[in-house]
């Protein structure tokens, strides 16, 4: 009897247990989600200081085959002309490993430059660190989308 | 029954390495992953991406593990040399950047491309696994 109760005290605890990971790794893709979203609402006021809150010191990030690091993008941002770009994200997939959280996703984009409008649409992976008591972008590229 | 109990809530390991120790290893891996697409293995690739594992590939398409060993199995690589890989770490999630230049032979037509990486590693049951990639090619 007393082996029965000890194996459903088990059993109930580990079932709370996974839906308390769960429940965690839901609430870690909501907060992924605000961020990826907040990086795109700084960027487009080119808030410099919001951008380097979010982003950790050694963020690696790569586009158009060019590696760039936290530094280069945020003179690239401080520098840009404002409303010279946009960006519109697509539904996006969030996979959590405990204190790591890779983000997958679309998205488009618009850029004018020499008066001409470019129109792209990449795909993404970012990668998230808890660090600190908040989530940090470490490593961030995007790839463009064959037509 | 503590100690089950304490388990099941912990997370997947800690590595406990510094960079130094760390990137060796990780290192290793980025050239058996190389290795796996000359030798059409995917024996050693099966180890070391996690089953969640995904690929962003040059094309911007989306490829899942079991995607990426079809890929090895029929791999046109002839040629497949790394550089100028660097590891920064993050606790138990390592990130590697480098650039590699493969040759082979698709068609019938001989390519050569040089595209840069990322790839995430995370310290998961004692080993380090790979969980997510990205491929973009080197502009000329």
């Amino acid at each position: 009897m007393r082996t029965i109760v000890l194996l459903l005290i088990l059993v109930c605890s580990t079932l709370l247990s996974l839906s308390a990971q769960e429940s965690a790794d839901g609430d870690v893709a909501t907060a992924i989600r605000a961020l990826e979203s907040d990086w795109v609402a700084a960027q487009s006021r080119d808030d410099n200081r919001a951008l380097d809150l979010m982003f950790d010191n050694a963020l690696v990030y790569i586009e158009y085959g060019r590696l760039v690091t936290k530094g280069d993008y945020l003179s690239r941002v401080k520098s840009a002309k404002p409303q010279l770009s946009q960006i519109v994200m697509e539904p996006m997939t969030v996979r959590t490993f405990g204190s790591t959280a890779i983000a997958v996703g679309t998205y488009r984009d618009k850029s004018v430059s020499d008066g001409k409008a470019h129109f792209g649409r990449w795909r993404f992976v970012d990668t998230w660190v808890y660090k600190n008591g908040r989530w940090m972008l470490v490593a961030a590229a995007a790839a463009p989308l064959s037509k | 029954m503590v100690i089950l109990l304490a388990c099941a809530g912990t997370s997947s390991g800690y590595a406990g390495d510094s960079e130094s120790e760390v990137a060796p290893k990780i290192l290793a891996m980025e050239h058996m992953w190389g290795q796996a697409y000359l030798n059409k293995d995917p024996k050693a690739l099966e180890r070391i991406l996690d089953d969640a594992f995904v690929n962003v590939d040059s094309d911007g398409l989306l490829e899942t593990k079991a995607e990426v060993l079809a890929e090895v199995r029929t791999s046109s690589v002839l040629q497949f040399l790394t550089e100028s890989m660097v590891v920064h770490l993050h606790g138990n999630t390592a990130i590697v950047t480098g650039v590699f230049l493969i040759k082979g032979v698709a068609r019938g037509k001989p390519y050569a491309q040089r595209e840069r990486f990322v790839d995430t590693w995370l310290y998961k049951n004692g080993q380090w696994v790979s969980i997510a990639g990205l491929v973009t090619r080197v502009e000329q």
